[in-house]
């Protein structure tokens, strides 16, 4: 990835920049919300975990070698919404599936039991309500150096 | 029901807190089906949008408002592919989206 961002860099014009959008490390939870109420959150599956601490260690080097530098950064929560459990669980197994990465090989890290523990939450908290995948993003704008 | 992805526009938020597009030619790398894309494909000049996940692609393309047509261009392509056919400074934002290239 170092030499993407390298890449980036060469791409870009002199008062341009990068922005950067990924998940935060460890992060995620899967839940169940009834609008605005939390009814069950437990830690989820964490999609890609490798590739992205691996996208965290290319951007600290880059900056590190004064490549970019970060003008500014924030967070924010970014959730989906599922009226069920598999439905949900689809979703994100084929959002994270890549050309390159067989289906099968996805990570995708929700076992019986927490399929299980969500939906019988989701069954007691009635009409309405929706099993959330629940992560939270960090988003970056990088000028290049030259 | 059908699954929402990010109802809250949280992400769109901090991207237009952090990104001025007026007038701006886009780069955008790991773009999918085009979901982040229509949230500020309006604001920019010119919008390239680049993944190497056909299906991604094609939706998007199949997606395409009409609004953003001639504005907009999705190539099914991996990023090494395209920045080795690429001419020096050719863009003004760069996005990495939520993509691992």
């Amino acid at each position: 990835m170092v030499h993407a961002l390298e890449e980036i860099h060469r791409l870009l014009r002199p008062d341009g920049y990068l922005i950067d959008i990924h998940p935060v490390l460890g992060a995620p939870s899967i839940e169940v919300r009834r609008g605005a109420e939390l009814l069950f959150a437990e830690a989820g599956p964490d999609y890609w975990v490798e590739d992205y601490r691996q996208a965290d260690h290319a951007l600290a080097q880059i900056t590190q070698r004064h490549l970019f530098v970060v003008e500014r950064s924030g967070e924010f929560d970014f959730l989906t919404y599922g009226s069920s459990v598999s439905e949900l669980r689809d979703f994100l197994t084929e959002a994270s599936a890549y050309e390159s990465r067989p289906k099968e090989e996805a990570p995708v890290g929700w076992d019986a039991d927490l399929t299980a523990r969500v939906e019988a939450a989701l069954q007691a908290a009635g009409e309405g309500a929706e099993v959330v995948y629940h992560e939270r993003a960090r988003i970056a704008r990088l000028k290049p150096v030259r | 029901m059908t699954v929402r992805v990010e109802p809250e526009n949280n992400e769109t938020r901090a991207l237009f807190d952090l990104a001025d597009f007026s007038g701006r030619h886009v780069l955008e790398i790991g773009c999918g089906d085009g979901r982040l894309t229509w949230r500020y494909a309006g604001r920019a000049a010119h919008v390239t949008a680049i993944d190497p996940f056909a299906e991604g692609i094609a939706r998007a393309r199949t997606s395409l408002p009409e609004e953003l047509r001639g504005r907009v261009e999705f190539h099914h392509v991996a990023f090494e592919d395209f920045a080795a056919a690429s001419h020096p400074a050719a863009c003004d934002i760069a996005i990495l989206s939520w993509s691992l290239c």
